[in-house]
């Protein structure tokens, strides 16, 4: 159209493409450099510490590893850890999907209070809540005197201390993330689906079992498995309302780093924490992707 | 003398009904001397395997406004944001005026932009959102707030300074927009679908309103565009894209009256088209072409370029340059499917023999004929356009 | 008043009202459990007993003098406070542009270094905590301030860059260029246009590390010192020897200094667009 412009030679190399960007690749770099130097390489190092130190050396890489899972003592810690992981998120499931149904179908503007009212106890340190179970479940304290009053219990005893304590304390912690992942889903499904199963002659159960479960099993799935490896990795409540009667594998490195500094054999069982933390990861991605939901 | 300078020194006029805050000495004044040329010199850019743009050579005029219209995908977009400075042509130059920009970046090309959701700055007020390109360059807040009210009263809204952005308008929105992106007395002012999100009534409107400040301010501009009535009424001149090029660029009334090819003539406006064989010059600049499809049927045909008997050649004929008439014998002849008044004219949908798609007829009589009436079709010879593609 | 209800025929409506009724009663319940603890430990921090007895015996400040008059719980608090707050400094100004430069990328590098950043928090603290203190030894900072900082850094990017990049996901990219073509530098741009914009997502992240950090026990008891104690390990080996209402004194203070967080945070930036 325009003559007179020289015609551009298109053999030429092609300019680099830079299109605009406020930020580019280098602003990753400080937050790489630490997270490589402060994460990466001690995670790195303790899985070469388990294989190489004390024992190790001497009896071979996999000496811890082989302890832990054949020694009945320590295979009857990891079964104990993951009885309590399962039964603590099956609670929580139980206790808290009604919660999380009301707060979704009912609460209506309620829902912020309760969401508030969920939230809130993260502002308190888990040091205090346990200890607060500690003062309502000791001989003298409030529930335990309410039970003994209505007959349940046959004399005031102390109920911390017991493996009924640590689930009750787990619950406390754990239902309302629970909760707050079914709610997320939950909000999600279309009333109308409930509605018209209930306009067809479908009872309420049935409407509750075919329609609006089905439906918030992604919630349900990303909560059990949240509860499930916080449940593994957390040793305070077992620690301060368990009285010795719940040992799982977090308090064993506890006490393992408190008292016996066996730097090997703690650095195997961490190793192991985190691989079934791994594991439970990559059922929820390969779960979350067959029922196609978004995270 | 700055232009803001003119405008704080003359009261405000009024032009055509509407009151624009800015003498009309001053736009000549402005149209002299801004109104910088800008030019794309084979400019052009891969994503990938994809080439989004082919190599493109273009000048726009000094205070012209030049539309880029096609379909999404044809390479308008890639073809503003590379002269925005958002992405680097693989080959080729951006020129404005006398300066290569092709290296610098965004803030250092001083162009404006209206983009197609407008992009306000959802956390600053109005006021602050047309200071903006002020603030960036350092320039004093007496003189922000100063400039601010003149381009507010530019595009009418001085009593909206204060306001948050979610409290205006879709309209007002597009409006403190333009005022951002002139505040700065850019060289040239790019245009992304700036319309696109308003209702039709008030695109109409703004259409009018856009063209006439940017006529006034001899600003050039480039406005990129899918919509055909949008660049039809707001530019000097069209460029039509398709797949990565310039399919034809041209004044509006000769891009529409002379379409180069089928793909120019259907995606600005509606075009009825037809096959034929040229079988002998009829008069000066004026042939006879027997018309495919109907045995026996035939029209003239004008042309500034010979046409060689025996050629097989496209037409295409506007509907409401089809004159419809008596049946007669040795012209087209088709029957009325449907008639729709239109308001201002008859549409009529027409089924013409040998021809797979309907053709399309308006026409301003006020009598319509019922349909399934048969009538002859027929066009004055300057109203075939000859398309470039073969049949 | 529900949806549900209305919307079902009017025969029905009776028999759900009770099932609304009777799961309403539940969620109270169930709230009244969330409460209950904690409701307790502020009941007993002002007992007049040495020993913990709730309903409590009488009405006294004594414990809330006793943490005064004990050094290492306000040590301690010292500690857990600027420890917080610096790292979460640090995690600003570390994860921020990090998530700015990753938001809008595509490339699998890209998302790799993404699910680096969100790492730390899927690892249990106790074993991070246990890693960080070998290796930080090995470099002769083992048990140190210092060492404190950078595990409760490690452990605060996370929620930073998980919340910068959901915002900045939501923020339209033509912002930015709209910045630039009218003149905005790089520098310009981050400071007027994309900081302010995204400055709900790091005010929640932030926020979500400053209590992550205050709470962490089990990160912090392994750099554990007269000097770097942070509340909650003091709190934990007090509990261990003494059980008196004084840790119910301390609890109360820092569920205290939360709220009191929060409400700057409030303040500063609506708690609405925080949770939003």
């Amino acid at each position: 159209m325009t003559a007179g412009i020289p015609v551009v030679d298109s053999d030429a190399k092609a300019r680099p493409s830079r299109p605009y960007r406020l930020a580019g690749p280098s602003w990753v770099v400080p937050v790489l450099l630490f997270l490589g130097f402060f994460f990466v390489i001690p995670l790195g190092a303790n899985i070469l510490r388990s294989l190489q130190t004390g024992q190790a050396a001497t009896n071979g890489p996999l000496f811890y590893y082989i302890k832990l899972l054949t020694d009945a003592y320590y295979g009857g810690i990891i079964a104990e850890t993951l009885k309590v992981a399962v039964i603590s998120t099956v609670l929580c499931l139980i206790v808290g999907y009604p919660v999380a149904y009301f707060m979704v179908r009912f609460a209506g503007r309620w829902n912020t209070v309760i969401v508030f009212l969920l939230i809130a106890p993260l502002l308190t340190s888990i040091i205090m809540r346990t200890f607060g179970w500690r003062v309502l479940l000791a001989r003298r304290g409030a529930l335990t005197t309410l039970l003994f009053d209505w007959g349940i219990i046959p004399r005031p005893i102390n109920l911390a201390d017991e493996p009924f304590a640590v689930y009750l304390g787990l619950v406390h912690v754990l239902a309302p993330f629970m909760i707050l992942s079914i709610t997320a889903v939950l909000q999600k499904v279309d009333v109308r689906l409930e509605e018209s199963a209930r306009v067809l002659g479908a009872s309420a159960f049935g409407t509750f079992f075919r329609i609006t479960l089905p439906l918030s099993l992604d919630g349900i799935a990303t909560g059990c498995i949240l509860v499930f490896v916080v449940t593994c990795g957390s040793f305070l409540t077992m620690l301060l309302l368990g009285g010795g009667k719940v040992t799982t594998l977090s308090l064993l490195i506890y006490q393992q780093f408190n008292v016996a500094q066996d730097v090997g054999f703690a650095a195997a069982m961490g190793n192991l924490l985190l691989i079934i933390g791994l594991i439970c990861l990559a059922l929820q991605a390969k779960f979350l992707r067959r029922s196609g939901g978004k995270s | 003398m700055t232009l803001m300078g003119a405008m704080r020194a003359s009261p405000p006029s009024t032009i055509g009904g509407a009151s624009i805050g800015l003498p009309s000495a001053v736009s000549e004044h402005r149209t002299t001397t801004r109104g910088v040329p800008l030019q794309l010199l084979g400019i052009s850019k891969s994503f990938g395997s994809v080439q989004a743009l082919r190599p493109m050579t273009q000048t726009i005029e000094g205070g012209e406004m030049l539309a880029l219209l096609g379909p999404s995908g044809c390479g308008k977009t890639t073809t503003l944001r590379i002269i925005a400075g958002f992405e680097t042509p693989d080959h080729g130059s951006v020129v404005i005026g006398t300066h290569d920009v092709t290296e610098l970046p965004p803030n250092k090309r001083g162009l404006g932009m209206v983009f197609q959701s407008y992009s306000l700055f959802p956390h600053m007020t109005v006021g602050e959102n047309v200071a903006f390109g002020l603030k960036m360059r350092g320039v004093s807040a007496a003189e922000r707030t100063t400039r601010v009210r003149e381009m507010l009263a530019l595009v009418r809204l001085t009593q909206h300074e204060d306001r948050q952005i979610h409290q205006l308008s879709g309209g007002q929105q597009q409006r403190i927009a333009l005022a951002r992106a002139l505040v700065t007395n850019p060289s040239t002012l790019l245009l992304d679908e700036p319309l696109g999100a308003l209702d039709k009534n008030l695109r109409e409107r703004m259409q009018f309103e856009l063209r006439e400040i940017q006529h006034r301010l001899g600003i050039t501009s480039i406005l990129v565009t899918h919509d055909q009535e949008e660049a039809l009424t707001m530019s000097n001149r069209v460029a039509v894209m398709s797949d990565g090029q310039v399919v034809q660029v041209g004044r509006p009334t000769d891009v529409y009256e002379r379409p180069r090819n089928r793909f120019v003539a259907e995606f600005l406006g509606t075009a009825n088209i037809v096959a034929g064989t040229v079988t002998a010059q009829a008069a000066e600049r004026c042939w006879r072409v027997a018309l495919a499809g109907e045995p026996g049927a035939s029209a003239l045909v004008q042309s500034d370029t010979p046409l060689a008997p025996g050629n097989t050649i496209l037409l295409a004929v506007r509907p409401e340059r089809i004159e419809i008439g008596p049946v007669v014998a040795g012209t087209m002849q088709a029957l009325i499917q449907d008639v729709v008044f239109r308001g201002s004219y008859f549409a009529y949908e027409l089924c013409v023999p040998g021809q797979d798609a309907p053709f399309f007829a308006y026409s301003q009589n006020r009598k319509d004929i019922p349909a399934d009436r048969r009538v002859g079709l027929g066009w004055q010879p300057d109203n075939a356009i000859v398309l470039e593609d073969a049949p | 008043m529900t949806a549900l209800a209305t919307a079902l025929p009017l025969r029905r409506r009776r028999r759900v009202r009770y099932g609304v009724i009777a799961l309403a009663l539940y969620v109270l319940l169930f709230l009244g459990f969330i409460a209950a603890p904690i409701v307790s430990v502020v009941a007993v921090s002002f007992s007049t007993a040495s020993f913990i007895a709730f309903p409590i015996p009488g009405f006294s400040l004594r414990w809330y003098w006793r943490i005064l008059e004990y050094r290492p719980f306000i040590d301690a608090l010292i500690v857990s406070g600027q420890v917080a707050v610096l790292s979460t400094m640090f995690g600003t100004i570390l994860g921020v542009p990090a998530a700015l430069a990753l938001a809008r990328s595509r490339t699998t590098a890209a998302a790799i270094v993404s699910n680096l950043l969100l790492a730390p928090v899927t690892v249990p603290a106790i074993v991070l905590g246990l890693a960080l203190l070998y290796f930080l030894s090995s470099l002769a900072l083992g048990i140190s301030f210092a060492a404190l900082l950078i595990a409760h850094t490690v452990a605060g990017i996370p929620y930073i860059v998980r919340t910068v990049l959901s915002v900045y996901r939501s923020i339209p990219p033509d912002l930015e260029e709209a910045a630039a073509i009218l003149g905005a530098s790089r520098w310009q741009t981050l400071v007027h246009t994309t900081l302010p914009l995204v400055r709900p997502g790091v005010f929640a992240g932030g926020l979500f590390a400053i209590l992550t950090s205050l709470d962490n026990l089990p990160l912090s008891f392994f750099f554990g010192s007269a000097s770097t104690n942070t509340l909650p390990v003091v709190m934990l080996s007090y509990m261990e020897n003494q059980f008196d209402p004084s840790i119910a004194a301390i609890s109360t203070v820092q569920m205290l200094i939360a709220i009191v967080v929060l409400l700057i945070a409030d303040r500063v930036y609506g708690i609405e667009k925080l949770t939003s």
